[in-house]
């Protein structure tokens, strides 16, 4: 056998090359279909909750909090269920993060309200004593920018296919329904906040940087 | 070959004395896994030299025998012999155990994650329910101010006093505030089994009466009007054996529901604590609660 294989060389360097790539392919050929499934439920974000997300990057929380909770007990006690790969599928970019100075937010909807953001954006250090996360007061006279938040969302539905305006998931329409939309959800953050500069800003239709913060960090759940 | 065997001994004896030299202290010590290691090292020392010696000495006295094949290679021809019997058992040994890999091994025995994680964390909740099995009221209090510092401290403060009014000062079980709050808008988020609160149950005078009642801890002669809350609350305020809210102070039933339900009030909302706090731990906030109570 190997007497005949030795007289074709150019045969036997092409079977050659299939045998060493063969490994290769079964690795690589399966995650090519294995591109991250949202898990069921999840949404993509609404326009108020994705200008939030811009105050977010913009103030760098990512610096110093993650959004990945690791599948140990240590840490599933204390942030809640560790994060799946889905989960992440709707996020451009995502905001893992990678050190914790903070604590991880990735759930943080789950265990604060509305009233504690509120009262810890301010000072920090009032609610949390110890805390050495700066104040963020300009967040509530800053106003939080709608109009790129919808163009981020309608650049994601266009190019990436993120699933607006479908049955069941946020809805996107035109600048002037979104905006409109955008507004009803900061009234309803805002009837829940306490500071009256804010309460009467949004009631002249403007949305400052803490409502759309607050409804950003809500909505991790 | 005397010559070489002598060499070979002798090299091994020095390479021996300067490992000892340079790390014989492994064998002192209890560390046994230091000793196994100088072991490993001195077995690596004479099998490599034993080794080298034979195929030094198989290249310079061994001939090659057999039958030639036809072909040569100019000039350079091939003897027909079958390869050596060993390597031709371990050949095959490894297409069966990659078969065995490739359809069982690997599939069976992945590793896991998640299972790792799941295995933890089933350890855990064992080892936790048979070590607390019988808290003594100090355990309980003692891992109710460390459940408190993490889970709850955030809102509520460091000493439980609810910082200012941002949250329930739980030293003190209600104030008039809330109670007139309460009576005003009903309490539907408990879950108790007597039921949601309606609103509206007493107005003006007797709320008032009411409030400063139950505010006051409900010391001295009930109002006339609290006749309407003892059918749910019990005459005594303290919820007819968990049937409804305590009026009076934290047992454990209240913990357990606000816990479980979270709860919206005259101060703001408190989300949900489903499934953070095992049931030790809920029982611990409130021996911690009850440790705290101002007088």
């Amino acid at each position: 056998m190997f007497h005949w294989l030795e007289q074709r060389p150019f045969f036997f360097a092409v079977m050659l090359f299939l045998t060493v790539a063969f490994a290769g392919f079964i690795e690589i050929i399966p995650d090519f279909a294995k591109a991250s499934q949202p898990v069921v439920g999840k949404k993509p974000s609404t326009i108020l909750q994705l200008a939030g997300r811009q105050v977010y990057i913009k103030d760098s929380c990512n610096a110093c909090h993650s959004q990945l909770i690791r599948p140990f007990k240590a840490e599933t006690d204390r942030y809640g269920m560790y994060s799946l790969s889905g989960e992440y599928a709707y996020d451009r970019p995502f905001l893992w993060g990678s050190k914790r100075t903070g604590p991880d937010l990735h759930r943080v909807g789950n265990y604060r309200t509305t009233e504690w953001h509120e009262n810890h954006m301010m000072d920090p250090a009032a609610v949390v004593p110890g805390s050495i996360m700066p104040k963020y007061p300009h967040m509530f006279t800053n106003l939080a920018d709608i109009a790129t938040a919808y163009a981020n969302a309608s650049t994601q539905k266009a190019v990436f296919g993120t699933p607006y305006d479908q049955k069941g998931m946020p809805k996107l329409g035109t600048w002037k329904e979104a905006k409109a939309q955008a507004l009803a959800d900061a009234k309803k953050i805002a009837s829940e906040m306490k500071n009256q500069q804010v309460k009467d800003m949004v009631a002249a239709g403007k949305v400052p940087e803490i409502v759309a913060l607050i409804a950003y960090l809500n909505s991790l759940k | 070959m005397k010559k070489m065997v002598i060499g070979g001994i002798i090299l091994i004896v020095v390479l021996m004395a300067a490992t000892f030299f340079m790390a014989g202290d492994a064998f002192q010590g209890d560390d046994y896994i230091n000793a196994l290691t100088m072991l490993g090292a001195l077995a690596i020392i004479s099998i490599t030299i034993a080794t080298a010696l034979k195929y030094v000495n198989q290249i310079k006295n061994d001939t090659a025998t057999g039958e030639l094949a036809d072909e040569n290679w100019d000039g350079i021809g091939e003897f027909k012999n079958p390869i050596p019997s060993g390597w031709g058992i371990i050949f095959i040994g490894t297409i069966i155990w990659m078969l065995w890999y490739f359809f069982i091994g690997y599939p069976t025995n992945q590793f896991s994650q998640i299972g790792q994680y799941n295995d933890e964390v089933n350890e855990y909740n064992s080892k936790f329910k048979d070590k607390w099995k019988n808290p003594s009221k100090e355990t309980l209090e003692a891992m109710g101010e460390s459940t408190f510092l993490v889970q709850c401290s955030p809102c509520h403060g460091v000493d439980a006093e609810g910082i200012d009014g941002k949250a329930q000062d739980l030293t003190h079980r209600i104030s008039k505030k809330q109670v007139l709050y309460t009576i005003k808008h009903g309490q539907h988020y408990l879950n108790y089994a007597m039921g949601a609160m309606p609103p509206l149950m007493a107005q003006g005078a007797d709320a008032e009466a009411i409030a400063t009642y139950v505010a006051g801890g409900l010391k001295g002669e009930a109002p006339a009007a609290f006749a309407t809350c003892a059918s749910c609350h019990g005459p005594d305020g303290k919820g007819m054996n968990g049937m409804a809210p305590n009026l009076k102070e934290y047992d454990e039933t209240l913990v357990k529901h606000v816990l479980e339900n979270g709860k919206k009030g005259s101060i703001g909302t408190m989300p949900s604590f489903k499934g953070r706090l095992n049931e030790t731990q809920q029982k611990a906030v409130a021996a911690f609660l009850s440790s705290i109570k101002a007088e």
